[in-house]
């Protein structure tokens, strides 16, 4: 069986052969290198991609072409990974576009993945919407590993109105 | 017995008892915290399909930590 290493072992690749510019994990999965685990059933992976379409926006084709071509499946908007649903979003705004640019690279059973930071996480949250998102948000604060100058830094730049509370 | 008479008093000691909870938890090494998550998936989903119908991709995950 897989592990999950693996499963980011194919984003590495994704990036070496070109097929995504640059990408960062984001959402709950990326919540687990900082935070509590929280319930997800895919992982969300922002990227930008080399590739647009006649219109000018970024295509997916390529990527989905390569996963076919190295036996994966898609499945919806999935890319299924050895068993677990990826899902790739392009880059749709300057904070995502800044959350892939600031991504830390943590090791994961000798895998170097780039992770979404914990700030770009809340703040990321916090713009999208939504009671899981805004739980995941405080999560991180919870779990103290958000700088909180920065992250009301980031809030303010990208126009999130949120009030974020001192540490307690 | 007053219905009340269980009731917690100290809700503040309450409150700093479950930040700490959530402390210790995000401080469990990763691939402990992405077990849990396995876990987590596999006792959820019988109670998500509950609620609405599921994605397709919605499953548990066949991997190991």
């Amino acid at each position: 069986m897989a592990s999950l290493a693996d499963v980011f072992r194919v984003l590495v690749q994704l990036r070496e052969e070109g097929i995504v510019t640059d990408y960062a994990i984001g959402g709950a999965t990326a919540v687990l290198f900082y935070a509590e685990p929280t319930r997800t059933y895919d992982v969300d992976v922002f990227a930008r991609l080399p590739s647009v379409d006649q219109s000018g926006l970024a295509s997916l084709a390529p990527l989905y072409r390569w996963a076919e071509s190295h036996g994966f499946t898609v499945d919806a908007e999935h890319v299924v990974v050895h068993g677990v649903p990826v899902q790739i979003l392009p880059a749709y705004n300057a904070l995502v576009v800044d959350a892939i640019h600031t991504a830390r690279v943590h090791e994961y059973q000798g895998v170097s993945v780039r992770v979404v930071d914990p700030e770009h996480l809340i703040a990321l949250a916090l713009q999208a919407g939504g009671a899981r998102r805004r739980e995941r948000a405080w999560l991180l604060l919870q779990a103290g590993v958000a700088d909180r100058l920065h992250l009301r830094a980031l809030l303010d730049t990208h126009g999130i109105d949120a009030e974020i509370p001192d540490e307690t | 017995m007053r219905p009340d008479a269980s009731l917690p008093v100290d809700i503040p000691l309450l409150l700093a008892r479950l930040r700490e909870w959530h402390r210790r938890q995000a401080k469990e090494p990763l691939q402990e915290k992405v077990r849990i998550l396995l876990e987590l998936q596999r006792q959820e989903l019988p109670l998500l399909a509950r609620q609405r119908p599921l994605h397709s991709w919605e499953r548990p995950w066949d991997v190991t930590p």
